[in-house]
């Protein structure tokens, strides 16, 4: 048998090696394609493996790494983490094929870093040990700060800094939480063990209300920094903004966050010392950062600004679902993941491709793009329509599941939710209306619609975003497994 | 195993030494080059010795000087420090006169530091700290003609100086209460310094005495000026090297010899620690001399090591001894690699007032590649970013903190390492996000490339496989603080 998951993590980083040391454009682009295209047939491979059924890991790998420390290297997936692969396999190369002809200095380290990028996250999703949860998490960091930094826009220095700093002092803080899961278990059993879901077992053994709360709130602060959560969000627009459009449609891959709740935050909640606040906590974070997001998106000129406020908007919903705490608020939350990554990336392509198109972004000074980049504008108008929720895409099931759902549980929260959806539609329809439909602004001069290297994987998104929102089915039923087994816990306790 | 033979890895230091000294008296200057190389050799062979002598033990000259796990580690890091100043300095005394001065006075001080990491007795502690000591001094003002190393220099030396009798005070007093030197001895005599007022002043003699060497605020003045003027290669022997000395003088002198006084001295350690990496990683924030911003960071890291001694667990010595080694791999190939900067702008330019100013690094990543990646790997190490030995020591450091109950502490260090990470991505960013004022290529000169290679292979090491070196701390450890 293949060590899958090691491949997974080590084939993304040995091309994004060989990347590095490419002379040219050309060898660059096509390694590390030949590299994103063997791990997106490995994943298939997975999943198609994969047995939905059960939520226990699969594919475990496990050897000795720091024995006196009690830090192994374990690896497997589950349900939580096998359609964030698969969103990152299948995005990563439809991202490389979009960059194409991108002229850029340094394509070397372009292409590099984006498949350093997808080793680290995969790393991630995998890591059953804490320990090299944790050097997979921060080695995200590194990628992207360059990617901001070299390629990014006017502001990228302070931007890509804010986000380096204020990400890692989460991390830093999530590491704090990590100490405490791992001494406490090393107290009762005396045996240090850096396993993951081991620690999350002993949880409840743990001494001391006081202890455990500071323990899982140091761990929910360093994911929803990054998640982001208002009012830790500000990194975000900074950094989205800056990012090249490559670079925007990583951080939209980094799902780590997210997925950190449903590894980590959910199944010590109950085990708190008053789980109903800490649903409470998880809850508002979510209904005002959906709000929150959706205000700030209405009042923007930018385009690229708008998209990034509306994914605080839209992240909100994964806290929400997680404050409902019923399996399928869990799934939908889960599902909004998956969801909010591919609507996202098609998004920030279809504003990279008007950038380049018209050279501006801001909406105001775009008007009647329709008639002269009509491929563009379909593609553009399923994704919006994908965003703001309307059923039969992707976006619709999420919101659904997690709306309808967490209801019992947090009901304030999602009347709240409910009012930012009208909002959301709003600056959605209101800018594509504006951008896109109504009289030409002939001040943008001769304007060519968008090129077939973009459109192919382009449309192969959208073909996702509607093929997943007619029949999630596929992924959904995997998630749908394991927040079973999320929910069970909290049932047990009667909370 | 023979006496003699535990301390052969000195001995062959020592001779090395003698030997170049007497050597280069007979060597025209263009063939000196070859005395650096014999030197390397030197390091190279006592390295390798402690290496497989580890876990040996011993005693020899009437207790005076003993060899355990404790002693060998850090003659470990003294060496590996030694080894890579050596083999950069190859190229920076290509074709000095003086060359084989400068060798012997880095073998010299390698060798005194050797001796205190296994002096067992207050006096030889004194006596081999007085070697390294003043080999250093030398070596920190070797540049004669260098306004900056010369100034550096003598606030490095009138500063030890005051220190050095401060520490002999400190001693003295001890002596006086317990009536021997020997460092377990005065743990067993301990009861006049108990409860008396000679304990506390012995204590804050002590602390003055080493916090000088470790560079622990306010005990701190002389270590920007002193690394910013001597020689690169010779503040990567100071930051990574003697640095470390004042560490394992600490230990050993707070942890075997007056443990029964920890109370005091325990408070006025979490004090310091808090106090110098604080400082050191504010001031360093605004340094724009990549040498002093790199000096007040080795403060902070002096601030994170200390912690160890505030913790006191056997977990918190392995972390602290772990890091010191790590600490002398990051911080070596950083001064070494700014070394190698320095050199190409003073060939481009030889009136640069700043060579190390952070403009000098602008571009590097084009410039020079190779010695501009490894930097940047040091300063992300340095910065505690994983798979780094950095991160590998600051992981097992601060997590014996949480262990120990210490939050507060944690939680401080750990705020002080995410404001760390802005000045060394900062240099990251002139290096790599930052235009060259001429793009062409230097040739990288390969004795600096050779050791920042080494260095980071210590760095990754450590970082990646970190059982061998975690293990050997802990049987470091073991010896302070019996489990």
């Amino acid at each position: 048998m293949l060590p899958l998951l090691s491949l997974l993590i080590l084939i993304p980083l040995i091309f994004s090696g060989i990347t590095f040391f490419t002379k040219n454009r050309e060898q660059a682009r096509v390694i590390a394609l030949a590299g994103s295209l063997i791990t997106l047939i490995l994943t298939l491979y997975t999943y198609f493996v994969f047995d939905s059924s059960t939520a226990a890991m699969q594919f475990e790998e496990m050897s000795n790494w720091i024995p006196s420390l009690g830090i192994s290297y374990h690896v497997g997936v589950d349900g939580i983490a096998m359609p964030l692969i698969l969103l990152n396999a299948i995005v990563i190369p439809l991202l490389l094929i979009f960059t194409w002809d991108d002229v850029r200095s340094a394509p070397n380290r372009f292409y590099g870093l984006i498949l350093a990028m997808q080793g680290a996250v995969i790393g991630v999703f995998v890591s059953l040990d804490f320990f090299l949860f944790y050097i997979f998490w921060e080695l995200t960091l590194v990628p992207l700060f360059f990617m901001v930094n070299i390629w990014g826009g006017p502001n990228k220095a302070s931007a890509s800094m804010k986000f380096f700093i204020y990400t890692h002092v989460a991390s830093l803080v999530m590491l704090l939480g990590i100490f405490g899961l791992y001494f406490g278990a090393w107290f009762q059993n005396g045996v240090p063990n850096m396993d993951m879901l081991y620690l999350l077992n002993q949880f409840p053994m743990i001494e001391g209300g006081m202890v455990k709360d500071g323990i899982f709130l140091a761990l929910l602060f360093g994911f929803i920094v990054k998640m982001p959560s208002v009012p830790f969000h500000s990194w975000l627009p900074d950094a989205y903004v800056e990012a090249p459009i490559a670079g925007s449609v990583l951080f939209i891959l980094l799902k780590i966050a997210g997925y950190g709740m449903f590894r980590v935050i959910l199944p010590i909640l109950p085990d708190t010392s008053n789980p109903t606040l800490m649903i409470t906590i998880l809850g508002f974070l979510g209904a005002v950062s959906i709000l929150y997001g959706a205000l700030v998106a209405l009042s923007q000129q930018d385009l690229k600004r708008m998209i990034a406020y509306s994914s605080i908007s839209h992240m909100g919903f994964v806290s929400l679902g997680c404050a409902g705490f019923v399996a399928y608020s869990i799934s939908g939350a889960m599902f909004q993941q998956f969801s909010h990554g591919l609507i996202m990336a098609l998004m920030f392509m279809s504003v990279g491709v008007i950038k380049t198109a018209t050279g501006t972004r801001i909406i105001n000074e775009l008007g009647g793009l329709a008639s002269k980049m009509p491929k563009l504008t379909v593609i553009m108008m399923l994704t919006f329509m994908a965003s703001l929720g309307l059923p039969g895409l992707t976006g619709f099931v999420a919101e659904v599941n997690v709306l309808a759902f967490s209801y019992a549980s947090v009901p304030t929260y999602v009347i709240v939710a409910l009012v930012a959806i009208v909002i959301t539609a709003a600056y959605h329809l209101w800018a594509m209306q504006r951008a896109m439909f109504g009289v030409y602004n002939e001040k943008l001069g001769e304007v060519n619609d968008i090129a077939m290297y973009q459109l192919v994987p382009m449309a192969i998104i959208a073909l996702l975003v509607l093929y997943f929102g007619l029949n999630p089915n596929p992924v959904f039923e995997m998630m749908l497994t394991n927040s079973n087994q999320i929910a069970s816990l909290m049932a047990v306790l009667g909370v | 195993m023979s006496d003699l033979m535990l301390i052969a890895p000195e001995m062959i230091i020592g001779i090395t030494g003698l030997v170049l000294l007497i050597a280069g008296l007979f060597m025209g200057p263009t063939s000196k080059n070859v005395l650096g190389y014999l030197a390397v050799a030197g390091c190279l062979g006592a390295l390798v010795l402690t290496l497989v002598s580890f876990g040996a033990t011993g005693s020899l000259l009437a207790e005076a000087l003993v060899v355990d796990a404790l002693s060998q580690f850090f003659k470990l890091v003294f060496l590996a420090v030694a080894l890579i100043v050596c083999i950069a300095s190859v190229k920076y005394t290509e074709g000095n006169d003086n060359a084989e001065v400068f060798f012997t006075l880095v073998l010299f001080g390698t060798l005194g530091m050797m001796f205190v990491a296994s002096a067992n007795d207050l006096l030889t502690l004194y006596v081999s700290f007085e070697l390294a000591s003043l080999s250093t001094y030398a070596l920190a003002g070797f540049e004669k003609k260098n306004a900056r190393s010369v100034e550096g220099a003598m606030k490095y030396i009138l500063m030890g100086a005051l220190s050095s009798a401060l520490l002999l005070l400190g001693i003295s007093f001890v002596y006086g209460a317990t009536a021997t030197t020997s460092i377990p001895g005065i743990a067993e005599n301990i009861d006049v310094l108990l409860n008396s007022g000679i304990g506390i002043l012995a204590i804050v003699l002590l602390i003055a005495g080493f916090g000088f060497k470790i560079a622990l605020v306010p005990f701190h003045m002389w270590a920007p000026d002193t690394y910013q003027g001597a020689p690169s290669v010779v503040s990567a022997l100071l930051a990574a090297g003697s640095k470390k000395m004042g560490i394992i003088a600490a230990f050993k002198v707070f942890i075997v010899a007056l443990i029964a006084l920890q109370a005091d001295w325990r408070m006025a350690f979490a004090a310091l620690a808090v106090i110098t990496m604080t400082y050191g990683n504010i001031v360093a924030l605004s340094q724009t001399s990549v040498k002093r911003m790199l000096a007040y960071s080795s403060l902070a890291q002096a601030g994170y090591i200390s912690m160890a001694l505030v913790v006191l667990t056997p977990m918190a010595l392995t972390g602290g001894i772990l890091y010191t080694l790590a600490h002398g791999f990051m911080k070596g190939g950083a001064f070494i690699a700014v070394a190698a900067v320095v050199y190409m702008v003073m060939t481009k330019n030889k009136d640069s007032e700043v060579p190390d100013h952070l403009d000098s690094f602008k571009g590097l990543g084009k410039t020079m590649p190779i010695t501009a990646f490894c930097l940047m790997i040091f300063l992300l190490a340095l910065a505690g970013i994983p798979p780094t030995a950095g991160f590998m020591s600051k992981f097992v450091l601060f997590s014996s903190t949480i262990e120990a109950g210490l939050v507060w502490l944690a939680v401080i260090a750990i705020l002080n390492s995410a404001i760390s990470l802005y000045y060394y991505a900062r240099v990251v960013k002139y290096m790599y996000f930052m235009p060259a004022e001429s793009g062409e290529r230097f040739p990288e000169p390969a004795p600096y490339v050779l050791a920042i290679i080494v260095a980071l292979a210590g760095v990754l090491a450590i970082g990646f496989w970190p059982e061998p070196f975690v293990n050997m701390a802990m049987q470091a450890a073991e010896v302070l603080l019996p489990l």
